[in-house]
């Protein structure tokens, strides 16, 4: 038997067709072989700016231009290449230092390989897309280059060669393709000019070994950037190298963390339900406890101490595996800050390392002991242990450095060393960072991130980024405060600004009907129009009117600034505002969602000019029933503009009888009734701590009266009453145009579980009963909560309660039955956010729904519904603006916090300078109780804080005490701790009883002396708000 | 068309006269020295060219083309597919009442789950014909048989429970291998050869990914399709001094062999001109075991021969047109191989069956060391498998 096989050498295409060939597995368990043809050109640019050949044979685009050259042609140079060079960095290079790469002071002309980017994606995707922002932008001149696609720089992978080394292999190829081909092009030109280098960077030392042997110039990061200019401080921005810390593995076999289960045997868990996946979260108040949310369970999962936690992180998701019943425990009664606990660790010893400080362990103990004594009557709960990471959140965190952990050598000079970062997020770990420059680090606000945390370090480590300014300037902790909550806070970029119209302020709604701009605009400008806002608005979304009708009902108008005119979808600017997802208000900074000009002036329903508007108009009996309501877009003339106060002012003022404050009177008495109608449907009136900063205040006085708690104005709830008809309106129209895509709000109802704690304690404390079985149920419940000493006590239950209920969210109409549309709190069917679109990217979207609902075709005739009508898009974007809000809000509680406290250090400083005792006296209550301290609520700073066992003062003893002195006391306190009764009775150690202790209860009002403090000793540098109780 | 696929299973009947028929007959049943039509010696095959992995997307394919024009393709393709527990598998679950103990020790010794024939499945298109038509599913059955069929004892832990046990993962989940055959022109000859052989190349270079996950989890594969091992293992020699690197397969598909018998004659990989004449057809599997050289005997077929339906020829003795005419030297003689009254020189449809003694020496033809079974697998594994 003879075979012959078919012969494809001398096949002259064979060598411009080639194949990509992989797995895929797909997440319904098919295994696929995936081969992707590739088609090789000879067209593919090099992009740079002294090449001759390549301009002649890009390909161009249909109107005959090819892409811009990217690549300097007078590349910035180092000492050792004097000529300049094109950088060239492999996949770790670019893992280690991304930081680097988006340094301003270096990294210019990059050639990124396609290679390189498909391989970033698949290890890592946050830095994929920072890489892929970077190409994108036009000042770094990164080229990414297709070397897969050209010929003559693709690499086909050998037998038996690893993927790595295939790639390796490509890098080396492209460098020295580079090489040839810019020299070559020189020599065409006939410009004998010396070419840039093309350096390699990697951090491969097989790579680097090769390179050297094909004549590759190559250079390890760290090389190269030690060639640098400043390189000691760039040199801080290398996350920690993987292969360092594989050496150092090899050398100390001791891992104190257990493994991760493999990818394969958490998937088979997951799906036979013997694991669980969710997202760890951290307890504010314990450090060491934390508690993952699973969809098989009502209640979260409890993980106590750093073993069971095995190196997740906050905000991470996770896979735990319950522990066995007899480690079950109750969740923990104590305070446990990570500061106080481990605070003399050394970050550069690590010989003496272990995962649970001897003191964790005591600690841990004590609570193990409580949850068995408790056994007969308290219930221990499952607590579990996270045995894999399905993806981490890790981000960039702001903190400081702790300054106990920079040592003795910290003024020994350059040297490089361990320190210890504390993060502003008191979830977070504290974090091993590398540096060179710890002594400037002192005392500053730096952004570091998180590059990996191994089995064998009790901490993550991470690597420096920047520094953010000194602690406690304005600039600092304003810029910290953003970055925390992740707010977008950078200026707007120019292709963002050049969405705006081209008349800038001088912007008018066109004088003439005829005009374009008047398609499909009814004219309201004849109407009696005024809006009411807070103080010094400048962003006014909303304005009213009323007016009677010849039929004896009334005509009531909403009239929204009609953002949607100017922000077409999907242009630049639209984009971005999608990304903001909303306007974060601080307290002296706004960061806005659209920009100044749209915002606060074209957009803006600013009194006595012509404005384009978005109206909801009513026609309702004296009654306030609805007759009938219609939308439409409009031109508005507003009358004036009213704050709260004036408008309420001119409403009581009985000698006001113009037709415009008779229209306010209508709309006044039209809100009670829709406002008592909501409350019999059973809307929540819920509370949230929240003050008002008015900085308008001069500046010498006492800032702290710009600290107010926000009034409640009869006007006040006037135009909420409005709102929020107008959104449930516009909701039902939407939701009946676009059943599947309709943008809408939602509060889901919460599971009864989650007010079983507050119900308790009510019980106990109070003999109270909360009953939760509807909204309207809970409502009247919560107004029966009233105790007649205590005026705020209801006030303080509401805000319990709110803390119970989940979180409003927005949603697409089809990613839900039309049952649970309901939201909770409002006691309506049906919600979305209308009211706002010059704050809220939601209110923006809805807008363009409605136009559409109505048939509005828009100024050139065909209506643009883009964006309105595909469900996977709405989804994400309903994802984004989800997590905005939330963090908004946050960073203006944040900002809030921080104002209270400076604003408290500047009175200290004050008093003090006159000799006096420092610190505010105030009313407080106890919101929570714990076995070693209890949590105070202060209304007049809208502030809680942590009470600890040192900051009892006690009856007899002198309240004021440095921070240093009281600590020296906690040691010598005792406590009795009753958690069925939620009392803490403080005493001290070898006092009779009754005269010196302290005993406090849950809800209880105290007095306490509220200072803002600089820690000092270890954590120097750190100023808390201080909380002492003074009277209980 | 019709009626010749009804009327059998083996390839068409070429249009011969009985005296034709009885031509070739005697000159395929001359005793020792067979003279074949296309001058091959009895065991001589078609030369035929191969080749492997011609199709991208499968796991394996090969093509095969004998010199007459006739081609196959053959694509292998994989699929994973959870294990429908069995009976008897959850029996010893419920008997396992000691306890997981048990349970964690059988772990690896009762892993060795035998696999399901069913996991294999093999279709075969032949233009011309339907895919429920006779010769598509008796091909089929025949050529899964020996693959399914083969079962090693040996002591090689990859192959244990041959195939079958290959395809299993573990205990919840195996591998689905659909085996895709294609003749890419009309069967000029009975096609089974060359199907088998191309199949056996296909198999020899199909890949399965790598497996990264372990025991009784859920399967999870390597996604770089280059460290994807073969469903049939290889062993790579070291390269010496004097050979380069090869690679050989302890255990290899089975190859399904065509042989007819003429006379006292047998003869391997007949035209379609020589099955017409045959006295009997056989279909002979085999493959090579583990840890031997020795090939093994996996099934002998016999597959209904075309000789039966061909027109006899008339002798004088009968013929009314010849009444009278002498009929001397025309006496019916007993053909000694078949055991059937012959006239010489005139074709009588053959009756089927075979002689026991041929039998043995077919079997010992191809099993035989260096014997025609040894030759095909050789000049097989001369294809660079890749």
């Amino acid at each position: 038997m003879k075979s012959l096989r078919r012969d494809t050498s001398t096949n002259p295409q064979a060598a411009n067709v080639t194949s990509k060939v992989y797995v895929r597995s797909t997440r319904s368990g098919k295994v696929q072989k995936i081969v992707r043809e590739l088609y090789l050109r000879e067209d593919i640019p090099c992009s740079s700016k002294l090449c001759s050949q390549c301009p002649k044979i890009a390909p161009a685009d249909a109107n005959g231009n090819i892409a811009p050259f990217i690549l300097s042609d007078r590349p910035a140079g180092t000492k050792a290449f004097s000529k300049g060079h094109y950088l060239l960095p492999d996949t770790n290079a670019l893992l280690n230092g991304m930081d680097l790469f988006e340094h301003t002071g270096a990294f210019y002309d990059v050639i990124i390989l396609q290679t390189v980017l498909e391989e970033l994606r698949n290890r890592s995707l946050p830095l994929y897309n920072r890489l892929l922002a970077l190409i994108k932008s036009d000042e770094k001149r990164y080229y990414l280059f297709f070397n897969e696609f050209r010929r003559e720089t693709h690499v086909r992978r050998g037998l038996e060669e690893s993927i790595n080394d295939r790639n390796d292999r490509a890098v080396r190829t492209v460098a020295s393709w580079y090489g040839t081909h810019l020299q070559q092009s020189a020599k065409k030109a006939k410009k004998e000019k010396t070419m840039p280098t093309i350096v390699v960077i990697t951090d491969d030392k097989e790579n680097l070994r090769k390179a050297k042997e094909e004549n590759v110039t190559a250079l390890s990061l760290s090389d190269y950037v030690t060639g640098l200019e400043g390189s000691e401080f760039l040199l801080d921005m290398i996350s920690d190298s993987k292969d360092a810390r594989d050496a150092k593995e090899a050398a100390r076999g001791d891992l104190f963390y257990p493994e991760y289960f493999s990818m394969s045997k958490l998937t088979t868990g997951l799906r036979a339900g013997t694991l669980h996946q969710g997202i760890y979260n951290v307890s504010p108040y314990n450090y060491l406890e934390g508690s993952v949310k699973t969809s098989a369970f009502d209640k979260p999962l409890l993980i106590l101490g750093r073993d069971n936690s095995n190196r997740a992180i906050s905000g991470d998701s996770v896979v735990v595996e319950i522990l066995p019943q007899d480690q079950w425990k109750m969740p923990s009664t104590k305070i446990m800050d990570e500061e106080a606990v481990t605070r003399n660790d050394n970050p550069d010893s690590e010989e003496n390392e272990a995962v649970v400080t001897e003191k964790e362990r005591k600690a841990l103990q004590e609570e193990v002991k409580k949850a068995h004594g408790k056994n007969a009557e308290g219930k221990p709960q499952p607590t579990a242990k996270v045995v894999g990471v399905i993806k981490r959140s890790w981000r960039q965190y702001v903190g400081h450095v702790d300054s106990g952990s920079t040592g003795s050598q910290a003024a020994s000079g350059r040297r490089q060393q361990n320190v210890f970062l504390l993060p502003m997020d008191k979830r977070i770990p504290k974090i091993r960072v590398r540096t060179r420059q710890a002594a400037d680090l002192l005392g500053q606000r730096i952004l570091v991130t998180i590059d990996a945390w191994d089995r064998d370090s009790r901490y993550p480590t991470g690597h420096f980024i920047r520094s953010l300014g000194e602690l406690e300037t304005k600039g600092a902790e304003t810029e910290a405060l953003l970055l925390e909550y992740d707010v977008q806070y950078k200026p707007f970029p120019k292709s963002v600004l050049d969405c705006l119209p081209s008349e800038g302020h001088d912007w008018k709604v066109p004088a003439s009907k005829e005009d374009k701009g008047w398609n499909g605009r009814r004219d309201l400008r004849d109407l009696l129009i005024c809006s009411i806002d807070p103080p010094g608005c400048q962003d006014i979304d909303d304005a009213l009117h009323a007016r009677q009708l010849p039929n004896g009902n009334f005509e009531v108008g909403v009239h929204i600034a009609d953002v949607s005119h100017f922000v077409k979808p999907n242009n630049p600017m639209d984009l971005e505002a999608s990304v903001r997802g909303t306007t974060v208000y601080l307290v002296d900074k706004r960061i806005d969602m659209l920009p100044h000009l749209l915002g606060t002036d074209l957009c803006s329903l600013k009194p006595y000019v012509e404005r384009y508007a978005f109206s909801v108009l009513w026609e309702m009996t004296p009654e306030a029933e609805i007759v009938s309501s219609d939308f439409t877009k409009s031109v508005i003339r507003s009358r004036e503009a009213f704050s709260y106060e004036q408008a309420q002012l001119r409403i009581d003022d009985k000698s006001q009888k113009d037709e415009l404050t008779d229209s306010m009177r209508n709309l006044l008495k039209f809100s009670k009734v829709l406002r008592q109608k909501r409350m019999d449907a059973g809307a929540l009136n819920l509370a949230s701590p929240e003050v008002r900063i008015e900085t308008e205040g001069d500046e010498v006085g006492d800032p702290l009266t710009d600290v107010k708690t926000k009034a409640m104005l009869e006007t006040n709830s006037l135009v909420e009453e409005f709102m929020l008809l107008a959104n449930i309106t516009v909701g039902s129209k939407v939701y009946e145009a676009f059943s599947q895509t309709a943008l809408l709000r939602r509060h889901a109802t919460p599971p009864p579980q989650n007010f079983e704690d507050l119900t308790n304690q009510l019980s106990k404390k109070r003999n109270m009963e909360l009953d939760v079985s509807s909204s309207r149920a809970l409502a009247d419940s919560l107004d029966r909560c009233v105790d007649p000493k205590n005026p705020f006590f209801n006030t303080l239950v509401r805000i319990l309660a709110t803390r119970c209920m989940t979180s409003a969210e927005y949603f697409c109409a089809g990613a839900h039955a039309e049952s649970e549309f309901r939201h909770y709190g409002l006691a309506s069917p049906i919600y979305t956010h209308f009211t706002s679109p010059i704050r809220r990217y939601a209110d923006l979207l809805v807008h363009r729904q409605l136009a559409s609902a109505i048939g509005y075709e828009g100024e050139d005739g065909h209506a643009v519904i883009e964006g309105v009508s595909t469900r996977s898009k709405l989804e994400d974007i309903c994802r984004n603006i989800n997590v905005r809000h939330r963090n908004a809000q946050f960073a203006g509680r944040a900002s809030i916090e921080y104002y209270v406290g400076q604003a408290l250090k500047a009175r200290g400083e004050k008093v003090a300078a006159a000799g006096k005792d420092s610190g505010i006296e105030e009313d407080g209550y106890v919101m929570r109780v714990f076995e070693n301290g209890v949590v105070i609520f202060v209304p007049r700073f809208g502030i809680e804080g942590v009470v600890r066992l040192e900051d009892f003062v006690l009856p007899g003893e002198s309240g004021s005490r440095s921070v240093a002195e009281r600590r020296e006391l906690a040691p010598h306190r005792t406590t009795d701790f009753d958690s069925e009764e939620y009392t803490l009775r403080v005493g001290e150690k070898g006092h009779p009883e009754k005269e010196r202790g302290v005993t406090v209860e849950l809800f209880q009002r105290v007095r306490v002396n509220v200072s803002s403090v600089k820690e000092e000793g270890r954590g120097a540098g750190k100023r808390r708000v201080r909380i002492m109780v003074i009277e209980a | 068309m019709a009626s010749q696929r009804q009327a059998t299973s083996a390839s068409q009947v070429p249009h011969l006269s009985p005296a034709e028929l009885s031509y070739l007959y005697t000159s395929l049943s001359l005793p020792k020295s067979p003279i074949r039509p296309d001058g091959r010696s009895p065991t001589q095959f078609r030369p035929l060219s191969a080749e492997t992995n011609i199709l991208p997307g499968t796991n394996g394919s090969a093509r095969i083309g004998f010199a007459d024009g006739t081609q196959a393709i053959v694509g292998v393709k994989a699929e994973v597919e959870k294990t429908v527990v069995a009976a008897d598998t959850l029996d010893s679950r419920s008997l396992g009442q000691q306890g997981d103990q048990l349970n964690r020790e059988g772990g690896e010794g009762s892993a060795a789950v035998s696999g399901q024939g069913e996991w294999v499945q093999m279709s075969i298109e032949i233009p011309g014909f339907r895919d429920d038509d006779a010769l598509p599913v008796f091909l089929s059955e025949m050529m899964k048989e020996s693959l399914v069929g083969s079962v090693e004892d040996g002591k090689d832990a990859e192959m244990a429970g041959g195939l079958k046990g290959r395809l299993v993962i573990n205990k919840r989940w195996h591998w689905r291998l659909y085996i895709d055959v294609l003749l890419l022109s009309q069967p000029l000859a009975y096609p089974l050869p060359l199907l088998s052989l191309t199949t056996h190349l296909a198999l020899l270079s199909t890949k399965l990914p790598k497996l990264k996950s372990t025991g009784e989890e859920d399967p999870f594969f390597d996604d770089d399709w280059a460290v994807a091992e073969y469903l049939y293992p290889r062993i790579t020699t070291k390269p010496t001094k004097h050979t380069p690197t090869a690679q050989s397969h302890p255990v290899r598909p089975p190859v399904t062999l065509l042989v007819i018998s003429v006379g006292e004659n047998i003869i391997f990989d007949p035209n379609r001109e020589e099955i017409a004449v045959a006295d009997a057809v056989l279909a002979i599997s085999v493959t090579r075991t583990g840890d031997s050289d020795v090939l093994k005997l996996l099934s002998i077929r016999t597959i209904d021969p075309p000789s039966r339906l061909t027109n006899p020829g008339i002798p004088n003795s009968e013929n009314v047109n010849m009444l009278g005419a002498t009929a001397s030297g025309e006496s019916a003689l007993l053909n000694p191989a078949t055991g059937e009254d012959e006239v010489s020189r005139v074709w009588r449809p053959r009756r089927g069956g075979v002689k026991r003694s041929v039998i043995a020496r077919m079997v010992k033809a191809v099993l035989g060391k260096g014997g025609v079974g040894e030759e095909v697998l050789e000049g097989l594994e001369g294809v660079e498998v890749i």
